[in-house]
């Protein structure tokens, strides 16, 4: 029946979804956050691989200048080193991690989702209970205790963060996937006697391509957060590392004279964040307006 | 004083009381995008429903007869508006009301029932608060009467155990019982008009009947009321209303005693219409369906509508026919109704 | 189904999602502290005195077999014996429960803030989403939706206490000190729940009883009170599990950042500290209170949704 539909899960785990954007308006916004990201790629793959000398040695005589000194466009901080130039190598780590954390817990999450809605009895039980089990569960706990002893590090946080979110993922694809199983064209697919991995390929996984869109965009914006808090923390990257949580956690400490030290990592993560929600609720936007569910 | 307004020969063969619910011109559109002219869904109706009289409004969908229901109840989608025209209550016209006067009027002196009983009650609400609401924004009795009117309006649409359901929730009713609940909401503060839009036509086949039977007892039984009908089955109507008014692309094209119409479809859309309905009284017959589809609301009103899927369209078709003065009630919007009538 | 076969089996689904939560969480901490190196050296530190470290090692009974360790470890969670905190000497669970108080105060007025902001300007962003002015605020709620709850925090202290010295923003001293704490961890939930609560009356202003209650006279004011909002709150109720674990992360961060003498905060500083006994009385709170949350939302959910309409949500 339609009521329990609409309870269903997924929109219990993305709430964000099933707002009104309609019409002209999913484009323009999934329009204006690829501009956005397209911004934030530049930059990365500019300043971000190849950062000025200004950002990462300091210069102890020009500490704590503030934004718009000649040379310094975010000013300096208290080893005298360029914000910008910070702000933009911080972009490796921050939207690095983010990157590969939201493709591992995207991919991981597919397999079990799909797995659990395809193969039923116990392999679905398992994996329900899993997935209800661990998402119930705060993951910063879950990051912050294997971080502390596996150790800092790029690749410990991408993998811990990508694996603690994969439940999301999972419980998303596998109620899409149940109620794509339930729709006339595969039941007709089955009772014709075509093979379930033909039906997978053919039917289920393209009609999965929006949900799984706007998830990637969705949680590759939540992994950006979940970063900089965990370096906010002090259990991120290495403490030297330029990432934005990094800076953030730095800042604290000169809160009152150097104020633009916390804005300028701070409206970097914002304006990310915001892009990729962008992107993520013009996908969903649009392909409701198409008639397809985006979760 | 509105029944010597009207010329006696109008009024129909069976008695029936004052007009009660008059539509006269009724013209209802949705304006166009940045000032373009509006789309037009009803152009020019004029209906009237006496006491003690059932109204059928028969048409496909797309025709304009769900907007006419709304409009009569104020609920038109926005940005939909009345045009012209107008839309009277026992004389008073009601097209100019401000949504506070609507509020008075829905629900107490109109009853309107819809189609989905399924999702026409609020989930979390019971039978007892939904239509101790009503009872309490239209009546002034007291607190401890109301559970007592609404268990009375549960046991006049023939709802077995009334005073156990008042406690139910929709979800604890079949269907049938749900749309009986629906009745008794529109008809609990005992309207002067009761519309009901496709009221059977979400109900299994077995239900329908019953609830056809229920409406047609009910709508003759609340004295001094008038009610409207509203369906795409000429069945349906045949079995419940007194007139029959067959609406085309928002105008109507014919009128006339349930029976009569029935018996002589005078507009070739009525008899198309006649041709399309299964029969159940042994004649075998071939189920003959209209040719074409009906026209969207924007199409042209210059020529008859009825023309690209009419056998009978001739030149004369090319200028849109008028309703025809009444004669014993009848009339019809066709060049080819034997004219001299 | 009946109601309260429903009730039973939803609990009974909960309190195994505990067990396994239980299981899983201490398992997985008990393998990763052996894996990541000699817990003993881990707990001695990296200089430490060979002879420190083997009575550590002793001490802990890190020298016997792993799964002899491993049993003795899961015997000692099954009887909430969690030991003594390395960095303390004090008893782990007691330390996480003499700070329980202070992490629910903060969570309780979080969500009271969260539920008194999220509910009226939700009705109002929903009612009628298509006017200019919803649309405007949308827009705003939808940017602040992208500013995460730490940095609030942030932005709030450099506000309120560094420019005008208002408010301070270290510890639990009594009321004007509950004011950026509290402020902050709602800022993680309010504005996914004012789009929640908008996106469900919205969605429930186009129910067709909605239009049935129209059509018996109800007001703009009685269809969004009466009709719309109790069906978007009861859907939002579904919620309340996920939101949780959202807010024991944010709580986290919000009681390290206003040096908030709660559990969340002690954890933090317990895990870098590697303190694990009480790193495992504190995760086993965090679960404990999960179980509590969610199964709490099963009895209120069977209480007052007529239809029990939710199954897995």
């Amino acid at each position: 029946m339609t009521t329990a539909d609409r309870s269903g899960a997924p929109r219990a785990l993305l709430p964000r979804l099933r707002l009104w954007p309609a019409g002209g308006a999913g484009t323009a916004m999934l329009g204006i956050g690829l501009v956005m990201v397209a911004v934030l790629l530049v930059l990365a793959l500019t300043v971000g691989l190849n950062p000025p000398r200004e950002a990462l040695t300091g210069n102890l005589r020009l500490r704590f200048r503030p934004p718009g000194t000649e040379g310094y466009l975010m000013g300096t901080d208290q080893l005298g080193r360029s914000v910008a130039g910070r702000v933009g190598a911080g972009m490796v780590w921050s939207l690095g991690i983010a990157l590969v954390a939201a493709t591992l817990a995207l991919a991981l999450g597919t397999v079990l989702g799909l797995i659990a809605a395809w193969v039923p009895g116990w392999p679905r039980r398992v994996i329900r209970t899993l997935i209800d089990t661990v998402i119930a569960f705060p993951s910063l706990v879950i990051a912050v205790t294997v971080i502390a002893i596996m150790g800092r590090g790029f690749w410990t946080l991408a993998i811990t963060l990508g694996l603690a979110t994969c439940p999301i993922a999972a419980r998303v694809v596998y109620a899409e996937a149940m109620s794509l199983a339930r729709r006339d064209y595969v039941v007709a697919a089955q009772l014709a006697g075509v093979g379930s991995t033909t039906i997978l390929a053919t039917h289920v996984l393209p009609a999965l391509r929006p949900t799984l869109l706007t998830m990637f965009a969705f949680t590759f914006a939540d992994m950006l957060v979940a970063e900089s808090a965990l370096s906010f923390l002090g259990l991120g990257v290495p403490l030297t590392a330029p990432s934005w949580g990094n800076m953030l956690s730095e800042s604290r400490e000169f809160l009152v004279e150097a104020p633009w030290l916390m804005l300028a990592p701070a409206g970097a993560i914002v304006f990310a964040v915001v892009a990729l929600n962008l992107i993520g609720d013009g996908i969903a936007a649009r392909a409701r307006r198409r008639g397809r569910s985006a979760m | 004083m509105i029944e010597t307004a009207r010329p006696a020969a109008i009024a129909p063969v069976t008695a029936a009381g004052r007009p009660i619910l008059e539509i006269e011109g009724l013209r209802v559109g949705f304006p166009g995008p940045g000032g373009n002219p509006p789309t037009v869904v009803l152009d020019g109706v004029d209906l009237t429903i006496r006491q003690g009289e059932i109204l059928g409004l028969v048409g496909e969908s797309g025709s304009g007869k769900s907007m006419l229901a709304l409009a009569a109840m104020g609920l038109l989608p926005a940005p939909g508006r009345v045009l012209s025209g107008a839309i009277r209550i026992e004389g008073r016209d009601l097209t100019s009301l401000s949504e506070r006067a609507w509020q008075q009027l829905r629900g107490g002196t109109l009853g309107m029932v819809f189609q989905d009983p399924m999702t026409g009650l609020n989930p979390v609400r019971s039978i007892g608060a939904t239509l101790g609401e009503s009872i309490r924004r239209h009546q002034r009795v007291a607190a401890s009467d109301v559970a007592r009117i609404a268990e009375a309006a549960l046991r006049a649409v023939g709802i077995p155990a009334a005073r156990e359901r008042l406690s139910a929730y929709p979800h604890q009713l079949s269907g049938g019982l749900r749309q009986r609940v629906m009745i008794a909401l529109a008809l609990v503060n005992r309207p002067r008009v009761i519309i009901a839009d496709e009221p059977t036509t979400a109900l299994d086949a077995t239900i329908q009947a019953q609830i056809l039977d229920l409406l047609r007892e009910r709508l003759h039984h609340a004295e001094g009321a008038g009610g409207l009908m509203i369906t795409h089955d000429l069945g349906v109507a045949a079995e419940v209303c007194d007139r029959i008014a067959v609406i085309y692309h928002g105008r109507i094209v014919e009128t006339g005693q349930t029976r009569e119409v029935l018996a002589d479809p005078r507009h070739p859309y009525t008899a198309g219409l006649l041709a399309a309905v299964p029969r159940f009284d042994g004649r075998g017959r071939r189920l003959v369906p209209i040719p074409g589809q009906p026209p969207g609301p924007a199409a042209e009103r210059i020529s008859c509508s009825f023309r690209p899927r009419c056998a009978r369209a001739s030149e004369a078709c090319s200028a849109a026919p008028a309703l025809s003065p009444p004669v014993q009630g009848r009339s019809v919007a066709c060049h080819h109704s034997g004219g001299g009538q | 189904m009946n109601r309260g076969a429903a009730l039973r089996a939803a609990l009974a689904k909960r309190l195994t999602e505990l067990l396994v939560l239980l299981f899983a969480i201490s398992t997985l901490l008990f393998f990763l502290l052996r894996l990541g190196g000699d817990p003993a050296m881990l707990m001695a530190g990296d200089e430490a005195d060979p002879e420190v470290v083997a009575l550590i090692r002793a001490q802990y009974g890190l020298d016997a077999p792993l799964w002899v360790q491993y049993l003795r470890y899961v015997v000692a969670m099954l009887s909430l014996d969690f030991g003594t905190s390395l960095s303390t000497g004090r008893d782990a669970l007691g330390l996480v429960l003499e700070r329980l108080g202070s992490t629910l105060l903060l969570a309780g007025l979080a969500v009271a803030i969260t539920t008194a902001i999220a509910v009226p300007l939700g009705a109002w962003l929903g009612y009628r989403p298509e006017r200019g002015d919803r649309q405007a605020v949308n827009a705003v709620v939808f940017v602040l939706q992208g500013i995460p709850g730490y940095i609030v925090g942030l932005l709030l202290i450099q506000l309120f206490v560094v420019e005008l010295r208002w408010l301070t923003s270290i510890g639990n001293q009594g009321l004007s000190s509950w004011i950026l704490p509290s402020f902050t961890l709602a800022s993680f939930l309010v504005p996914k729940m004012v789009r929640v609560i908008a996106a469900n009356v919205a969605e429930a202003m186009r129910e067709d009883y909605i239009r049935t209650a129209r059509a018996t006279g109800a007001s703009g004011r009685e269809l969004l009170l009466f009709h719309a909002l109790p069906n978007a709150v009861l859907g939002a109720t579904a919620l309340i599990g996920t939101q949780f674990a959202f807010l024991m992360s944010g709580s986290l961060i919000t009681e390290v950042i206003f040096a908030w003498p709660g559990f969340g905060a002690l954890l933090v500083a317990s895990v870098t500290r590697l303190d694990f006994p009480v790193v495992q009385a504190a995760v086993f709170m965090i679960a404990v209170l999960v179980f509590l949350v969610n199964a709490g939302t099963d009895v209120l959910f069977s209480l007052i949704d007529p239809r029990l309409r939710r199954q897995t949500a």
